[in-house]
């Protein structure tokens, strides 16, 4: 480790850090200031057989396999906006980014990257990575639609470029949406482009007692979201539009937007299944008393347990699997014996041939994928 | 079927040793062979392989050529998956076709290949009205989901305007767009998961009607990849629920210019309609020739505008959009006053291309993308290349998108005239590229782009786009020769080389 360290620190000249609060402990903590830098860590790395963990937020360290890893690279030093081009609507920025500050940015031209509501620390890369969506994906489709380009340092060491920053374009396979969920597998973005959409001039409110009635009555609303204590359709457009659907919903409009936020416990949990089977698996985790967001439309349900001895999660993850769904573990114990992905897509040999595509030895972000990957 | 043909392609032929196909031909013959396999599996009304057979499969519908080796019709996903088997035990080389409505040459073999032909898994599979999700098979019609949905007051919202006759899986392989891509997104915004038959002849279902598939997200990059990952037969399709309110608006310019300022004027005003496109005044003549429409011929350009929803917000969108064109120059404008008429406008949009090649006797139909702030400035170059070459073009397109239509019509029997249309065609992609943007919107690469890009992507990248085609297709089955350039997979890359040294 002696000369290895010798020769990273001549590397990572001056990129060496302490190690993050939260992270693994582990032998070198490198926080690249560009993505020719990342790229030269994770050459390195390659060629020494170490393994490497990415850290963004580390508010979604929790999902996926544990990785073991030697090195753990952070983002937070590559936090800048590269490039808004207001008028056309698209930004690139680096990954270290968070999404509240970009969102911030945003709103002051009256735009928005569409990215999740309710993450407080979570950086543009970690969402992208983790394949994250906010709520309001009812109305703007999920994250995956919204990545124009990538910069990717992949796992040996090559800086790639994928897409363009373009808002329609066929040129060459989509990596862009390939990185998107891929969990830092095929190695570190290093920047993105994203597609921005206009804030509507007004935003409001309307709490509703049957939130699948609601969902037929309201044309697109942003969300329709249920918890154990409500339900709300979140509208938005002028005040007319948003006044006309909360009298076709029938209830009263309060204005503005309060995104609940994601419920915390010892298991936290992300149960997608298709829109429709909604209500029923709502039906199933209310009458356990556990607190839970269901994102009506979509078919994702978020929820958290604190004490899972029955075997429910399990029983419940069948019953999502049977109809083409998973029940993915956000975050959970270390000693749970809930495997983080339930069962492997049919498409995992595909999966591996293009992991070893990015990283052909295996080193970012090792097994984090289903199936090990 | 047909005999008499010279049938050395059909010898199971041996592996080079770099584990690539060879492709040398030979003479002799064998008494086993690809077509008498072929015929054994699909039985001989569906294994074209005559030359007069296989004329009509020798080009899209754009303007390259390549030669067929047979064409198979497959009914079921299983007989797809026994045609790719068949292939590969020849190590002839397969090429899927839909409908043949391209128009970049993906469709066309560039070397002798077996075609795979999509058009008979035709069936509507299931339609969910709550979910609002559709399986179908990749031989249906674009146009004929919409019309199978239409009473559940769903659409399909990707809209080419080949919906008539092009094929979704087609659409997903090219990642077809349409004039409603604007507001609603190219065909992969809309495509939830696929059935595909990859190159070893396995088939696996990749995405669900659940959100998020677990997992590395294949549906991205199988969409748009023009059948060089895989067969694509079934398709899980999103449906659009049908707006409230439409208000369809048409409106005249004296300069290109200004419709274009137009456009540009209302994305950066914070306004997505669901269509803005522009057609300029050579292609409305034409066009006005063709359906009798009473179009604004004396325009110099006319933006057609569509914006959907709640009746409220449509009238203020329409306002916003109606001032800024004022703003721009608009000399009229003019909204639909009923469906009748509003149809007629999309007819007329929609012919457009219908309408040229009627009255052209060849046509070259260009598609580049550019920033939605670049329009004014591209689309000068883009008639005074015309002009240099002394070409005849026409214009119509999704500018709101910043998506490009430049369509050359020319007579190829003038002398010439080709090689002048093929050299403009590349100065447009030059110029699109030089203002940030790139080869294709829509259409594809194809063949007819495939040298060119080189133009937005870096070795490293074209590389590694490569790679990921091998890690689908190891052996180079599966359309050889398209979207990538030769020698894309060159980019030698050897960790042992690299400064710091010590290789592992
Ligand atoms: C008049 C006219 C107007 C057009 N307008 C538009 C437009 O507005 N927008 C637009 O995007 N395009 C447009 N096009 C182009 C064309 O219609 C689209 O590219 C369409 O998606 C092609 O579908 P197809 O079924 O004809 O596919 P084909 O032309 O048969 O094939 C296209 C590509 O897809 C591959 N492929 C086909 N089926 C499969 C499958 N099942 N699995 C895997 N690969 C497959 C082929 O190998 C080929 O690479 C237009 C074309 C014409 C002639």
């Amino acid at each position: 480790m002696t000369s290895l360290r010798a020769e990273l620190a001549k590397l990572a000249d001056g990129l060496l850090s302490d190690s993050v609060p939260g992270a693994p402990e582990t032998d070198f903590t490198i926080s690249p200031e560009k993505v020719d830098d990342a790229a030269a860590v994770l050459r390195f790395a390659a060629k020494s057989g170490l393994r490497v963990l990415f850290w963004g937020g580390g508010t979604h360290q929790g999902m996926g396999n544990a990785v073991a890893a030697d090195v753990v690279l952070t983002t937070h030093r590559m936090s800048r906006v590269i490039d808004w081009q207001v008028e056309d609507l698209t930004i690139v920025v680096e990954p270290g980014l968070t999404v509240a500050d970009l969102e911030a940015q945003l709103q002051q031209r009256g735009q928005t990257a569409v990215l999740p509501e309710t993450a407080p620390g979570a950086t543009v890369g970690g969402v992208v990575a983790a394949g994250l969506s906010g709520w309001r994906r009812l109305r703007y489709g999920p994250t995956r639609d919204r990545v124009l380009e990538v910069v990717l340092a992949t796992g040996d060491g090559r800086v790639v470029r994928g897409g363009g920053r373009l808002v329609k374009n066929v040129t060459g396979y989509d990596l862009p949406r390939l990185v998107v969920g891929s969990l830092g597998a095929l190695g570190l973005i290093g920047a993105v482009c994203l597609k921005l959409w206009p804030l509507a001039a007004a935003q409001g409110m309307v709490e509703v007692a049957d939130p699948r009635v609601a969902l037929s009555n309201a044309y697109r609303p942003l969300a329709v979201i249920e918890t154990e204590v409500k339900a709300v359709v979140y509208l938005a457009g002028t005040s007319e539009e948003i006044a006309a659907q909360a009298e076709r919903l029938g209830g009263r409009l309060i204005s503005g937007h309060r995104w609940p936020d994601p419920p915390t416990g010892r298991w936290e949990l992300s149960l997608r299944v298709p829109a429709g089977q909604v209500p029923r698996f709502v039906d199933r985790i209310g009458s356990h008393g556990w607190a839970y967001q269901a994102a009506h439309g979509v078919g994702e349900v978020r929820f958290a347990v604190e004490d899972e001895g029955s075997g429910e999660l399990g029983a419940m993850r069948r019953e999502a699997e049977a109809v083409g769904g998973a029940l993915v573990v956000m975050r959970a114990p270390a000693d749970t014996d809930l495997d983080p992905w339930g069962v492997v897509p049919e498409s995992t040999e595909l999966q591996r041939a293009v992991k070893a595509a990015f990283d052909p030895l295996s080193i970012a972000n090792p097994g984090i994928l289903p199936g090990g990957i | 079927m047909l005999s008499g043909l010279s049938r050395g392609w059909l010898r199971p032929r041996g592996r080079k040793e770099d584990g690539r196909l060879s492709r040398a031909s030979g003479s002799a013959t064998r008494p086993m062979s690809l077509e008498s396999d072929l015929i054994a599996t699909l039985g001989p009304e569906r294994v074209h392989s005559h030359p007069l057979e296989l004329l009509v499969y020798d080009k899209d519908a754009g303007v390259t050529r390549g030669k067929a080796i047979a064409a198979v019709l497959p009914e079921t996903t299983q007989e797809v998956a026994a045609c790719v088997r068949l292939a590969r035990k020849y190590q002839a080389p397969v090429v899927a076709r839909g409908a043949g409505t391209g128009l970049a040459g993906g469709a066309v073999p560039a070397e002798p290949a077996l075609l795979v032909v999509l058009t008979r898994l035709n069936d509507i599979l299931e339609i969910d009205a709550e979910a609002r999700t559709a399986w179908v098979g990749a031989g249906v019609l674009n146009l004929d989901l919409s019309r199978a949905t239409e009473h559940l007051g769903l659409h399909y919202a990707p809209d080419p305007s080949s919906q008539a006759a092009c094929t979704i899986g087609g659409n997903v392989a090219t990642n077809a767009g349409g004039p409603h891509c604007l507001a609603e997104g190219t065909t992969v915004v809309h495509i939830l998961g696929m059935e595909m038959v990859t190159a070893t002849g396995d088939v696996v279902m990749i995405g669900s009607k659940a959100p998020d598939p677990s997992g590395l997200d294949l549906r991205g990059v199988v969409v748009g990849s023009e059948g060089t990952l895989g067969i694509v037969t079934k398709i899980l399709v999103k449906l659009t629920e049908n707006p409230p309110a439409i208000r369809t608006m048409l409106v005249t310019f004296d300069s290109i210019q200004a419709a274009a300022a137009a456009v540009s004027g209302t994305i950066a005003a914070g306004i997505v309609p669901a269509a803005l496109e522009v057609m300029d005044q050579p292609m409305m003549i034409a066009v006005e020739g063709f359906i009798h429409g009473d179009l604004p011929v004396d325009a110099a350009a006319v933006l057609l505008a569509e914006l959907v929803g709640l009746e409220a917000g449509v009238a203020a969108e329409a306002d916003v959009v109606e001032r800024i064109a004022i703003e721009a120059g608009a000399t009229s404008v003019k909204v639909a006053a009923d469906e009748a008429e509003r149809a007629l406008l999309w007819k007329a949009r929609k012919s457009a291309f219908g309408a040229v090649a009627q009255a052209a006797p060849d046509y070259y139909l260009h598609d580049t993308v550019v920033p939605r702030t670049k329009l004014v400035d591209v689309m000068t170059q883009i008639y005074a290349i015309g002009e240099s070459h002394g070409l005849e073009m026409l214009n119509v397109f999704h500018a709101g998108d910043g998506n490009l239509h430049p369509l050359v019509a020319y007579d190829a029997r003038e002398p010439g005239s080709e090689q002048r249309v093929r050299a403009a065609a590349e100065e447009m992609v030059r110029a699109s590229v030089a203002a940030g943007g790139s080869l294709t919107g829509e259409h594809g690469i194809g063949l007819e782009k495939r040298d060119l890009m080189g133009l937005v992507f870096d070795p490293v990248d074209l590389d590694a786009q490569a790679r990921l085609r091998e890690a689908f297709d190891a052996d180079g089955l599966l359309n050889p020769g398209k979207v990538l350039p030769t020698g894309a997979r060159c980019y030698d890359y050897d960790l042992g080389e690299l400064p710091g040294g010590g290789a592992q």
